[in-house]
């Protein structure tokens, strides 16, 4: 079945389950004095130390990275099930939103990252899992343009 | 410049992306404001609307982008080099398309409980305009290769 894959398939579609998970990892995290031990707070008030969120917690990028692991997960999908279905424009679509992802994530961990923060080791996974995104969907346009010939 | 060198579908996707980029500076979020003393007894207020570029969210870098690849055809349509992005009507559709679902997310589920304001709307209007646009080029380059 994973056979009928291509090359650049099978890398998008492993970015794509990488990705999933990167996004259940922590991606942001606030670092603050803890509590000295013996002492109790009232209830409601946060304990300090450190609090760290996933993706999910975030903005669009969460529905934006969605989307993607889709879209580079259909060719493998297809597969799985056995279904004589074939996209023509997937490789396409995988590479251009891979593409806007790297960007999308690189703009997050730089300019667009919350003041005071620290980057988790999540948004780090998830950055290397949309560039094997994107260049598993070139590699596959790629693919695709050979065998046209 | 000679605008009837573009195709209906160019037309549209371009001026759905100006009109986009013009709407991205009008109020997209509100938040109610708050007054209060600061440090050093200066007033402070806190709260009032948000442009798209305001907001904390990667949709403005997004929106850019569908933008600028909205725009491309244009721009080598009047540079005469019409032929030299065969993937932008698909990358146009396909981000855009994209772009009209993140805005719709953020209608029903926008940050922190915000007010959703003018701007919110009328992006999401107009990048449904681009994708529109983009589309009727697809279709126009398919109906010209066929014929």
């Amino acid at each position: 079945m994973i056979g009928r894959l291509s090359q650049g398939q099978l890398i998008a579609a492993i970015g794509a389950v990488v990705l999933v998970v990167a996004m259940f990892l922590p991606w942001v995290g606030v670092s603050g004095p803890s509590v000295p031990a013996g002492i109790t707070l009232p209830e409601g008030v946060g304990g300090g130390g450190s609090t760290s969120d996933n993706v999910w917690q975030g903005s669009t990028l969460d529905v934006y990275l969605l989307v993607t692991v889709i879209v580079a997960a259909i060719p493998a999908l297809l597969a799985l099930t056995d279904s004589a279905e074939e996209f023509s424009f997937v490789s396409a679509a995988t590479f251009l939103l891979g593409v806007v992802g790297v960007i999308l994530v690189a703009a997050f961990l730089t300019v667009d990252f919350p003041d005071g923060a620290d980057r988790k080791i999540g948004a780090f996974i998830g950055l290397v899992a949309v560039i094997a995104i994107a260049f598993g969907g070139f590699r596959a346009m790629q693919e695709e343009d050979a065998a046209d010939i | 410049m000679d605008a009837n060198r573009l195709s209906q579908g160019q037309l549209v996707a371009a001026v759905s992306a100006i009109a986009l980029f013009i709407i991205s500076f009008l109020p997209w979020f509100g938040a109610p404001e708050v007054s209060g003393i600061g440090p050093g007894g200066a007033s402070v207020t806190v709260g009032g609307n948000f442009s798209l570029w305001e907001a904390e969210n990667p949709l403005d870098i997004y929106l850019l982008i569908v933008i600028l690849v909205a725009l491309v055809p244009v721009v080598l349509t009047f540079a005469g080099r019409r032929g030299d992005a065969p993937l932008a009507p698909f990358a146009t559709t396909l981000l855009a398309g994209v772009g009209t679902f993140l805005i719709l997310y953020q209608v029903f589920d926008n940050p922190g409980d915000l007010d959703r304001k003018i701007g919110l709307f009328l992006g999401l209007i107009a990048c449904a305009g681009i994708a529109i646009g983009g589309y009727l080029t697809m279709q126009d380059e398919i109906g010209g290769e066929r014929y």
